[in-house]
């Protein structure tokens, strides 16, 4: 359990790194999003390369933040019932989702990942729109976040045992 | 046995999935796994039954949707305007309009709840972000309500209602949502919920008018001594009718010589000229103007600018609304930043929020493409088509259901769900009646704003509650001991507002003209348009 507890501890650290730090791309989609309509109104021009940076930087955002999300519990749950089920249930519930839910989930769609970002790179896939960007980065982003995703469950499983076990404090 | 289950896969599917939701496990990962189960068990049952059209190769497609999401240019609206809404709400922009507001309609009877309706508001125009609205109102104006003897359901009640304005008036998330889930956009849903915003907020002052009438205790001016800015009026009223002339003048001069958008140039140049007028009184030192109408004219500027640059440049069809929320999030950067009020710490936390507040979002709609994908396999979308156009009534009768269900499930859960899960079902029949989408949407969103306030699970009743004393507090400026505010007169005062914002869905309903205009056709069951929205 005590090695269990530290993989789950370095997992923690890392989506949390990556969750704080992926926020700024936040900002960055702002001020291209801006710009490129400001462009877009005084000069009569646009560029699809600009205009796809846009939506792959929020892509990045997304993917990235979803393991840490989920490690600081954002991720909305409707509580209409569960609100009124004792702890020990809801650490259950959890446990279950994780195992059941998610990380099949997650695991499918890393499955899926690997070649559908391999192809991509290896051929050069290059956006559909004329002047776009180059394919693989945004689909090196849903296998990455969903990689990261998968790790964050694994973590949150040994924590909810280590709670249930009585060997950790919620 | 096996061919029963077969023939109802959908239904099994739909009550499982609320079984799983009603677990408690984040939404996001239930739709998933709940659309990743049933395709191993429709692929099962597939020889049974001709309605199931799954196969492995199929399940390949689940990664390309995730790739759709992320090509989404409308949600990238989402972020922007919650960051957007959270600068704003960090820069102490609603503290200057409440103070100032508060003041200038103090001095009249149930002068604070006007206020609080008038700011609410105007932040609503700027943000779209309930949370922001309710939190920033009720730190503010529910200690001053609460000083001045305002009766407590009505204080609060009056608060998470205008709170919530922020649902509906434009640029509001749900609209976007909404838009993109029925497959139209956004700028036409944003123009029709104009009108209807702006009567919810004409409903909710009335009210409050009627209750200063009825029960003049709850609702108190302010005392003398509590008014601050002085007195003044007639220059602020001079002021106002100034630049109110002038943007008339301006609309006139300008409707023969622009396509479109008259109005709006002739309001931005009004505000203008108050701004110019005010800004020409300071700097010169006239003493023209009262202290009372520079305040009012600085501390409305700002937003009004936002609202411009903003909702006005999308009307005028100068930018999208993803554009639009990016243009309105610079400013609001830049604002707070001049005005040294964006330290590193609030811009790390406002864009934390927005991360946090997009990824659940997102990912809500990637599980539910992954169920949808699933769902649609077992003919799911059939299923729901039959049960809806059984209701008897057609198209009245399906508008009626579809609100009832809304309503009950706002009472449970949160909007977004709603948005993600129950309007691509409904989508597809609403066009199939030829019910015109954009005003689906808005009555959808009218009914939504509801869900806010509605027990047991109402958010804006929760922000609320995290907000207002609880027990006693002793009130610094009167010295005073005042009791707290309880949980029941927190969510006894949202009921008469419900009320009202029902009666709204039902006259946005009865009017459809008011959120689409008179020349459009709002039900018209030869129309059957080709063009599905992909909700596939």
């Amino acid at each position: 359990m005590e090695g269990l507890l530290r993989v789950s501890g370095s997992i923690d650290r890392l989506t949390l790194f990556i969750g704080r730090q992926v926020r700024w791309l936040i900002l960055a989609a702002v001020l291209v999003s801006a710009v490129n309509a400001i462009i877009r109104k005084t000069f009569d021009t646009s560029s699809n390369a600009w205009l796809e940076l846009q939506g792959a930087l929020f892509g990045a955002v997304f993917m990235f933040a979803a393991a840490y999300v989920l490690q600081k519990n954002g991720h909305v749950r409707i509580d209409a019932l569960s609100s009124h089920f004792s702890k020990r249930t809801r650490n259950w519930v959890d446990l279950f989702g994780h195992v059941f839910f998610l990380l099949p989930f997650c695991f499918l769609m890393v499955w899926l990942g690997v070649p559908y970002f391999w192809e991509s790179l290896r051929d050069g896939e290059n956006s559909s729109n004329a002047g776009g960007l180059v394919v693989w980065p945004v689909k090196f982003f849903i296998l990455g976040g969903f990689a990261l995703l998968l790790a964050q469950a694994i973590s949150e499983i040994i924590k909810r045992w280590a709670v249930i076990k009585g060997v950790r404090d919620d | 046995m096996i061919e029963l289950i077969a023939h109802n896969l959908a239904p099994i599917m739909f009550v499982s999935l609320v079984v799983f939701l009603l677990l408690g496990y984040p939404v996001a990962f239930s739709l998933a796994a709940n659309g990743l189960i049933f395709f191993v068990v429709g692929v099962e049952l597939a020889p049974y039954s001709q309605s199931i059209t799954l196969d492995w190769p199929l399940l390949g497609l689940t990664i390309g949707r995730i790739l759709d999401v992320m090509r989404n240019d409308t949600l990238l609206a989402i972020p922007f305007f919650t960051l957007m809404g959270i600068v704003l709400e960090k820069s102490g922009m609603a503290e200057d309009l409440l103070d100032t507001a508060g003041q200038l309609f103090g001095p009249i009877r149930g002068g604070l709840a006007y206020a609080v309706i008038l700011v609410g508001a105007l932040l609503a125009a700027t943000t779209g972000v309930v949370a922001a609205s309710v939190i920033a109102m009720g730190l503010i104006s529910m200690p001053i309500m609460l000083r001045y003897g305002y009766d407590r359901s009505l204080a609060s009640g009056v608060i998470t209602a205008s709170g919530t304005l922020a649902q509906i008036i434009p640029p509001s998330l749900v609209l976007i949502v909404l838009a993109d889930q029925l497959g139209v956009s956004v700028g036409p849903m944003y123009a029709g919920a104009v009108l209807p915003g702006l009567m919810t907020v004409g409903l909710f002052c009335l009210y409050v008018f009627a209750v200063t009438i009825v029960r003049p205790a709850y609702a108190p001016a302010l005392p003398i001594d509590a008014r601050t800015l002085g007195s003044g009026f007639a220059s602020l009223l001079a002021v106002l009718l100034a630049s109110g002339v002038a943007g008339i003048l301006g609309w006139w001069l300008l409707q023969d010589h622009i396509a479109r958008g008259a109005g709006i140039w002739g309001a931005a140049i009004a505000a203008m000229s108050a701004y110019g007028v005010a800004l020409a009184d300071k700097h010169f030192k006239t003493g023209y103007l009262s202290h009372l109408a520079q305040q009012v004219v600085s501390v409305l500027i700002p937003p009004l600018a936002l609202i411009f640059l903003v909702l006005g440049t999308i009307f005028l069809g100068i930018a999208t609304a993803t554009e639009g929320g990016a243009m309105g999030a610079t400013g609001a950067l830049l604002m707070a930043w001049f005005k040294g009020r964006l330290p590193y710490r609030v811009l790390s936390d406002a864009l934390d929020g927005a991360t946090r507040l997009a990824c659940f979002v997102m990912f809500i709609l990637i599980g539910s493409r992954v169920f949808s994908l699933t769902f649609y396999g077992v003919n799911g979308h059939i299923w729901v088509e039959e049960l809806m156009t059984g209701i008897p009534g057609g198209t009245w009768g399906f508008l009626i259901a579809v609100n009832a269900l809304v309503f009950v499930l706002g009472c449970f859960i949160d909007f977004f769900e709603i948005a993600f899960i129950v309007i691509p079902l409904l989508a597809p029949v609403a066009q199939k009646l030829g019910i015109d989408l954009v005003w689906f949407g808005i009555i959808i969103g009218m009914n939504m704003q509801t869900s806010f306030l509605t027990p047991p699970f109402g958010f804006a009743l929760f922000y609320m509650r995290s907000v207002a004393p609880n027990g006693p507090w002793v009130d610094k400026p009167s010295g005073r001991t005042i009791a707290g505010v309880t949980t029941a007169q927190i969510y006894r005062g949202g009921i008469a507002f419900i009320i009202l914002q029902l009666i709204m869905v039902a006259i946005v309903v009865i009017f459809p003209w008011l959120s689409i205009g008179e020349g459009e056709v709002k039900v018209d069951t030869d129309k059957i348009e080709i063009n599905l929205p992909s909700l596939d």
